[in-house]
């Protein structure tokens, strides 16, 4: 429990050092700031996918289906982080682009990814019976994970892109001013805890669901 | 309206958002503990 309120603190400390002791970047400006939460939060739902094609593939493996609960756990969260990458994102694109939307290449592959994984629970809450709905989540969550390294990490660099990625990522390495790099990779972190912690509490409920109703 | 402030206010949304979804979490926990 002790380690909640640590990350909590940690958290605390994570949003002060973005706004008091991190300097905006050169070029963008103070809204700049938004990174320390608009790219952990993209990192974070990269993570969430990993985790949720690893527990299906380990439901294949076992057919145990707590695996694939964990699965839906998992997408369910980095869906959550991505809608607020893609939010933040949005609103950093009205502060520099002048428009919330502009179905620039990041933008338009985050929402493809959206899509993928929207088709997900949309095939999760179509099929009634347990294993075969586990079965064929499972499958279409590592076939989902293929595309997300493609939509994230490929696409976005392939196509002429206004994303500030030339600027604060200089020779395809991180390129940020010492306080601005501390306050990232603590943030980095934090978002990282915070997800390990709602992956646990959700985790938890969906045991003590299960021992109530014996299913 | 300051960039700074747009920021302040997305990010405080963002996290408002992330607490009160961890605070409903644990109430859920609690709820089925008691019973």
């Amino acid at each position: 429990m002790v380690w909640k309120y640590l990350l909590g603190i940690f958290m605390v400390v994570v949003i002060l050092g973005s706004f008091f002791y991190a300097q905006p970047a050169l070029g963008l400006g103070e809204v700049s700031r938004i990174i320390y939460y608009h790219v952990p939060a993209a990192w974070v739902a990269v993570l969430a996918y990993l985790v949720a094609m690893v527990s299906a593939l380990r439901y294949l493996r076992t057919r145990d289906i707590s695996h694939d609960t964990a699965a839906a756990i998992s997408a369910e969260l980095g869906t959550l982080f991505a809608v607020v990458a893609t939010v933040t994102g949005a609103v950093f694109a009205k502060v520099t682009w002048g428009a919330y939307w502009n179905w620039d290449p990041r933008q338009t592959s985050i929402t493809v990814l959206l899509l993928i994984y929207g088709a997900y629970f949309a095939l999760r809450s179509a099929v009634d019976d347990d294993q075969r709905r586990a079965g064929l989540s499972s499958v279409y969550a590592i076939l989902a994970f293929f595309t997300v390294p493609f939509l994230v990490f490929v696409v976005p660099r392939v196509y002429a892109s206004l994303h500030p990625d030339p600027i604060l990522n200089v020779d395809k390495k991180i390129n940020m001013d010492a306080r601005m790099l501390q306050v990232f990779l603590a943030s980095l972190a934090g978002f990282t805890g915070l997800y390990s912690w709602m992956y646990s509490l959700k985790l938890r409920i969906y045991r003590m669901l299960r021992e109530r109703t014996g299913v | 309206m300051s960039d700074l402030y747009v920021v302040a206010v997305v990010t405080l949304i963002s996290w408002l958002g992330i607490f009160g979804y961890l605070l409903s979490l644990d109430r859920k926990i609690r709820e089925l503990e008691k019973r």
